[in-house]
């Protein structure tokens, strides 16, 4: 790995929140898709759904490890150590995996606001992460294609379909604007470049771009805008997904992975 | 699923590699297939391309009157000739032409 630029103490902190809350939406996002294995609507989606839930376990992974690195913490420990509540996804991730519909509208709602937030970490002057953005991105394509599929054959394939993946789409509307939460530090963010475009001017994008996808099939959602708590309510459905994903490493404290 | 139908999954290794058969997929349509074959032939990086065809797009023949006629078709076999000695000739003149 490339050596870690010199950063002052403020930045380095709020590059640290700002990183966890990349990964842990990654690594939350994906552990729900993985409890699809095994029952996903065909043998082949089964394969799809279990590979991009891994593939988004494998983004925090890197993004943990870079985080290790600048904290001089272990990637490990910060995935399988923590708290549930000190987890920093957006309250988009709160929600259980729910019927296929569900998850359907989820991923939609998060590849996209991804997209968004990715293309402006590619420009990041923190190098690391410019160019690992850089590399997720080319995953995230196919993931919003995969994503995107769905929601257009669940939309246009009938009114069962179309019906849960409206309602689903309502009730995720407002969760989904907290993946742009104001970040504590963000304001140094900014102004080093690391953070290349505020949150708020990203959550503006996103809207635009999905508003015009969404509404045809649910009518207007209302006007929403990401909260100050975006990414620190917890709910009971993520404290027990917590228990699941941490249950191993619990299992046997001293161990060596 | 609805209108499910099987596509034919072709895979190349490296670029310049033939295109070999891998398996199939079945998906409802063609953007579904190529997600799938994608996940079921390529998810490890072990492919350069893939070629993904509806398995009604193939022209299959297998007539045995057209594939296992009922004459004698040795004649139309390699094993016939004998090469060797010519084979060997032909390396021994392009040896002597390098030490020359």
């Amino acid at each position: 790995m490339a050596e870690t630029p010199p950063i002052d103490a403020t930045s380095r902190e709020a590059l640290a929140e700002l990183l966890l809350s990349v990964a842990d939406d990654e690594f939350v996002i994906g552990f729900w898709d993985s409890e699809w294995t095994g029952i996903a609507p065909m043998l082949e989606e089964d394969v799809a759904t279990s590979s991009i839930a891994q593939d988004e376990i494998g983004h925090a992974k890197v993004l943990y490890e870079l985080l290790a690195e600048l904290t001089d913490d272990d990637a490990d420990r910060i995935a399988f150590g923590r708290a549930s509540d000190a987890f920093r996804h957006a309250s988009l991730m709160n929600h259980a995996r729910g019927d296929w519909a569900f998850s359907v509208a989820r991923r939609y709602l998060y590849e996209t606001a991804d997209q968004v937030r990715l293309a402006a970490l590619t420009g990041s002057t923190y190098e690391p992460l410019a160019l690992l953005a850089g590399k997720m991105r080319r995953e995230e394509t196919y993931h919003l294609m995969h994503a995107d599929t769905w929601l257009r054959r669940l939309a246009d394939g009938g009114n069962a379909g179309r019906d849960r993946l409206s309602s689903s789409l309502e009730c995720l509307w407002t969760d989904a604007q907290e993946i742009f939460a104001p970040l504590i530090g963000e304001e140094t963010l900014v102004r080093e470049g690391i953070l290349p475009e505020p949150m708020r001017a990203m959550s503006i994008t996103w809207q635009a771009r999905v508003r015009p996808k969404l509404e045809p099939i649910c009518g207007a959602l209302p006007a929403a805008t990401p909260s100050i708590d975006g990414r620190t309510r917890r709910t009971s459905d993520f404290a027990w997904l917590h228990g699941e994903f941490t249950s191993v490493a619990r299992s046997e404290e001293a161990a060596t992975w | 699923m609805d209108g499910e139908r099987i596509w034919e999954v072709f895979r190349q290794e490296d670029e310049g590699d033939p295109m070999m058969h891998s398996g199939n997929v079945n998906a409802p349509d063609e953007e579904l297939a190529m997600h799938y074959a994608r996940e079921m032939y390529g998810r490890r990086g072990e492919s350069h391309r893939l070629w993904i065809v509806a398995r009604e797009a193939i022209t299959e023949l297998d007539d045995p009157d057209l594939l296992k006629p009922p004459f004698d078709r040795s004649h139309k076999k390699p094993g016939g000739y004998v090469i060797k000695h010519k084979l060997q000739a032909a390396k021994e003149r392009a040896a002597s032409k390098a030490s020359e």
